[in-house]
């Protein structure tokens, strides 16, 4: 099950949910709207993830190119080991053809970070530091937690790709 | 947990669920399928600025369809008013209309609990495609939430879609 803003509201004020810095303003009827981190990374060459430097966010703007990939992160901490999270984008950054993540929206209970955000724009656009940008959703869960101990744990700025098991094996993987 | 198809019947039934209008045979096992209007809305401006309006330019698509250029965000309405003040909707595409390489919306696929209205789809070409008013084009299904439930009153609850961002009143922006 989803939760309501008023079942989120009631998760913080029980400890089940953290959200940093939390407003009321934010709730939506079943999701919190998070806000974009003034900083964030393009990434102008496939394969050079690395490479790729930090680009502060002036308060004038900064224009978004359509050929680039950027990783972004929210301003907000989120945090929940009893919940499920889910990160969208709200509608007004989808109408100006904003991608929020590249089909990665699963937030994993016991993770606790700023949420990278993998931008990418269809046309090119400006953006704003700490503009509303999307929104995070809680899910109730079924079984016996078994909490995320990853290593993206802990981020507070953007980060590019730490997955150096992409190339191994699953079972390697596992292991 | 999600509705079934059977229970999106019953609940069309019972008025809460809206989907006008409704044909059984778009039901599937656990999805609605939608299908795009007539109208679809463009900027008129290649750049675009999230904290400033953008003007756009709605049109009345002919039969003959409109062949959507990779480098453009397309807002286009659904032919369904869809929406419900007790289950969640998401959507997402048809498998027959991702294998073509369009996105229906740009990472924005939860509609808020209360907001009962004919869609904004986000239309993002991969390749350059052809699409047709009335296209069988995406689903929608229902999700059951937990909590209180205060209905949406949000910024595009009285537009007429394809309505285009509004982003820039986050800003203090107005028209």
């Amino acid at each position: 099950m989803i939760l309501t803003g008023p079942a989120i509201a009631a998760a913080l004020a029980r400890g089940d949910i953290l959200i940093e810095p939390f407003n009321a303003g934010d709730l939506n009827p079943n999701s919190y709207n998070y806000h974009l981190f003034p900083e964030l990374y393009k990434v102008a060459v496939p394969g050079e993830q690395r490479a790729a430097s930090r680009i502060a966010i002036p308060g004038t703007g900064l224009l978004l190119e359509p050929d680039c990939l950027y990783l972004g992160c929210t301003d907000e901490t989120f945090h929940s080991a009893k919940y499920a999270m889910t990160l969208v984008g709200r509608s007004s950054a989808g109408r100006l053809g904003v991608f929020v993540n590249i089909s990665a929206d699963l937030g994993h209970m016991g993770s606790r970070n700023r949420w990278t955000l993998e931008i990418k724009v269809v046309q090119p656009v400006i953006v704003y530091p700490h503009q509303c940008i999307g929104q995070v959703a809680f899910w109730e869960t079924i079984g016996i937690p078994n909490p995320y101990t990853g290593r993206y744990q802990h981020d507070d700025r953007p980060h590019t790709s730490k997955d150096d098991g992409l190339l191994s094996s699953p079972h390697e993987t596992d292991a | 947990m999600i509705l079934t198809g059977r229970a999106i019947q019953d609940a069309v039934d019972q008025g809460e669920i809206m989907i006008s209008p409704f044909e059984s045979a778009c039901l599937g096992p656990n999805s609605y399928d939608f299908h795009l209007g007539t109208r679809c809305r463009t900027y008129d401006s290649l750049l675009l600025d999230s904290g400033r309006p953008n003007p756009s330019t709605v049109q009345e698509v002919p039969p003959e369809g409109l062949v959507l250029d990779p480098r453009r965000i397309y807002l286009w309405d659904t032919w369904e008013v869809i929406g419900s003040n007790r289950y969640v909707p998401i959507i997402r595409a048809r498998s027959s209309t991702a294998r073509l390489g369009l996105f229906v919306h740009v990472t924005a696929d939860m509609i808020d609990l209360g907001s009962i209205n004919r869609l904004t789809l986000q239309l993002h070409a991969v390749v350059p495609v052809r699409v047709y008013p009335h296209m069988r084009v995406g689903q929608v299904t229902f999700w059951v939430c937990s909590g209180e439930i205060v209905p949406y009153n949000g910024k595009y609850r009285d537009t007429e879609s394809p309505a285009g961002s509004l982003s820039y009143r986050d800003f203090g922006v107005s028209e």
